[in-house]
């Protein structure tokens, strides 16, 4: 076990450290002066640019340069954005939990909804439900995200006026930014109408959601349900029956462990999905969260950050993958089957 | 009254373009406290006997039988609740691989555990009941000769070796004390050592604790050293069936003489390097079966009546179908045919 968590430390490790490097050496591969794409601050003045390449290490070595970069990414110091001059940790630590959310909710309910409804299915497969659990899930599936959110926003906000149609929580209620989560940040708030802005950043909460959840859930029902299918098929479930359990016995002790096994490594996959699918739906709904924030400065052309809000997702998606795939790797015994002699 | 008692049963699984039968009506019966052994190729439907008996056909293949009881009961008319009684308590299985039948995610000792009947834990109250099944799973490992309990039982299926996991398999099938134990294939990656002590085990049960034993295999010496009836099963078709002495002394299917003349411990006077007697051809593929009497292609005394289904007919507790059987001269049977 030890051997196999220092495996997967290295794993992330390296992997992370190649990141890192890919995004300092792009601040030398976007188009532009090198000291403003790493500084983020346009010099005004022979002085000043003399000053700043002092102050970031461009007048040394390129190892030199590096390091210095590294030790200013531990550290927090990570720049200003070029457009706002705001430092970008601030802006980030602003619009990445808003993302978060975003997607911890799309998944958490993507695998309370996807997985009992694959899992009903794959017991009483080529029945009813059956059928349809796998329409629902084809249709689903094929839906391109954007598109269904603009059907979403069309149907729920312009034609019904049920829900809103952007932002996160309406600008009459004032939430001071606590964790970056709306809904707790609205809980442990100091506000008389908590209970209001708590219903209203819900309803905020439902279209984006859904939008993204709505394809996760769809991958779930089908894996889950295939995956039941194959394992209720296996020969140690014949001999479960063959002892004489009971149905719930043979289901709850033996066919659901196997099958999930297989399920757990595909969180990991899903989350690069909903990562992608949760920038595309923040801008349809003015979500203020990272993809939005990533677009705008695409449009502004706003490289420091450009690069830092990359290297932020992808070390995200990088981290969460390799811990799922670990906690797999952990809990599955036959994952590393390879061949033993006698006891 | 038989224990299990088999008369007429056919089998048709489903090919995928047609249905097929792959037990063509099998007779079988295993009577209290004997040991019955089953005797076949590879792809001569023992194992699809197993899966009748048990239960583990897929529902859409046709069963039909005239009976298939356990203890009078029809098996067949049966709800799925009142088979998986009998299943607890009164029949065992032992499959044929062993590392297919555990589940690949739970321990062994999990696994035992989870097999021993309640009623078993009788002493003590309720927080002493993991302790007494930890004693009860110890004994049965002993029992079928894991000597070194502690390291097998901690490990996961696919970390043992093929011959223990058979062995745990054995332990599994005795844990509930059954009255019947279906062994399929059982001894079949053991070495021989190992193998004695198992049939000895086996023989002992079933002399001590009157165990009925269907021992299906294709280990002629082993079957003539524990076996008391033997059936004898080609292509899906019963072709004889008896006392294992009998059919050894005097067989009258040409397809069991073929059977037993090609084991080489049957042969008193065997020349060194002289070749084994053995049949023309192969066994036929579900897919090729030929009509009547499915031996008739290979069968040295086949004749134009073997084309059609030979009944079964009975001579002193020995029952065989076959038109031209070999205590008959052809002739004589040829005449009584027209």
């Amino acid at each position: 076990m030890n051997n196999l968590l220092l495996r997967y430390i290295n794993l992330m490790v390296v992997t992370i450290t190649i990141l890192i490097i890919i995004s300092f050496s792009l601040g030398y591969l976007f188009p532009g002066d090198t000291l403003t794409n790493i500084s983020g601050i346009v010099p005004q003045s022979e002085e000043q640019r003399i000053a700043l390449e002092a102050a970031f290490k461009l007048d040394r070595s390129i190892f030199v340069q590096f390091w210095y970069y590294l030790d200013n990414l531990v550290s927090g110091d990570w720049g200003v954005s070029f457009s706002s001059q705001v430092s970008l940790i601030d802006e980030i630590s602003i619009a990445f939990p808003a993302t978060l959310e975003l997607i911890t909710y799309a998944l958490l309910i993507s695998i309370f909804i996807g997985i009992p409804i694959g899992f009903i299915g794959g017991i009483w497969h080529h029945k009813p439900f059956d059928f349809g659990a796998v329409t629902f899930s084809v249709v689903s599936y094929s839906f391109p995200v954007f598109w269904l959110a603009l059907i979403f926003i069309t149907i729920f906000c312009l034609q019904l006026g049920y829900l809103p149609l952007s932002g996160r929580v309406n600008f009459l209620y004032d939430i001071p930014h606590n964790s970056g989560f709306i809904l707790w940040d609205i809980l442990v708030a100091d506000s008389p109408n908590k209970k209001d802005a708590f219903a209203d950043a819900l309803r905020h909460l439902i279209l984006p959601t859904a939008s993204i959840a709505l394809v996760t859930t769809a991958i779930f029902i089908r894996f889950t349900r295939r995956s039941i299918m194959d394992e209720m098929q296996k020969g140690y479930i014949d001999a479960a029956k063959s002892r004489g359990f009971t149905t719930k016995q043979i289901f709850f002790k033996h066919g659901l462990r196997n099958s999930l096994l297989p399920i757990i490594p595909l969180m990991a996959l899903q989350i690069s999905t909903l990562m992608t699918n949760a920038m595309v739906v923040e801008t349809i709904f003015s979500w203020p969260g990272i993809g939005n924030w990533l677009i705008q400065a695409i449009y502004q052309r706003d490289y420091p950050a450009i690069r830092i809000g990359m290297l932020v997702v992808s070390i995200f998606v990088v981290t969460f993958t390799i811990s799922i795939e670990f906690i797999s790797r952990a809990f599955d015994p036959a994952r590393d089957k390879f061949e033993r002699g006698t006891v | 009254m038989p224990l299990l008692d088999i008369k007429n049963l056919t089998v048709e699984i489903d090919t995928g373009s047609e249905f097929v039968k792959a037990l063509d009506k099998v007779s079988l019966t295993v009577e209290s406290g004997e040991i019955r052994a089953l005797v076949g190729e590879s792809g001569s439907g023992k194992s699809l006997i197993v899966s009748a008996i048990i239960g583990a056909v897929p529902d859409h293949w046709i069963i039909t039988a005239d009976r298939l009881t356990w203890k009078g009961h029809n098996l067949l008319a049966m709800s799925n609740e009142q088979r998986r009684i009998i299943m607890r308590r009164e029949i065992a299985v032992v499959f044929q691989d062993p590392t297919s039948a555990l589940d690949p995610s739970a321990t062994l000792r999990a696994q035992l555990e989870e097999s021993i009947p309640e009623e078993f834990l009788d002493k003590g109250m309720f927080w002493q009941r993991n302790k007494q099944r930890r004693e009860i799973a110890i004994g049965l490992m002993h029992k079928v000769g894991i000597k070194n309990h502690e390291a097998c039982m901690q490990r996961y299926p696919h970390e043992i070796a093929t011959d223990i996991a058979q062995k745990f398999m054995i332990a599994m099938a005795l844990v509930s004390e059954p009255e019947l134990l279906i062994a399929d294939d059982s001894t079949r990656s053991m070495e021989s050592t190992t193998k004695n002590q198992i049939l000895r085990l086996l023989s002992g049960l079933n002399e001590t604790k009157k165990l009925s034993i269907l021992f299906v295999s294709h280990d002629l010496l082993a079957i003539s050293s524990m076996a008391h009836t033997m059936t004898v099963l080609y292509c899906g078709q019963t072709v004889e069936s008896g006392k294992v002495q009998d059919l050894h002394n005097r067989p009258l299917h040409p397809y069991t003489k073929a059977l037993l003349d090609s084991a080489p411990s049957f042969q008193i006077n065997l020349p060194p390097k002289s070749h084994l007697v053995s049949l023309q051809g192969t066994i036929p593929t579900l897919k090729h079966l030929p009509i009547g009497c499915r031996l008739g292609p290979r069968c040295p005394n086949a004749r134009k009546e073997c084309v059609k289904v030979p009944e079964q007919r009975m001579v002193n507790q020995h029952s065989y179908s076959c038109h031209f059987p070999l205590h008959l001269p052809i002739d004589e049977q040829l005449e009584k045919n027209q």
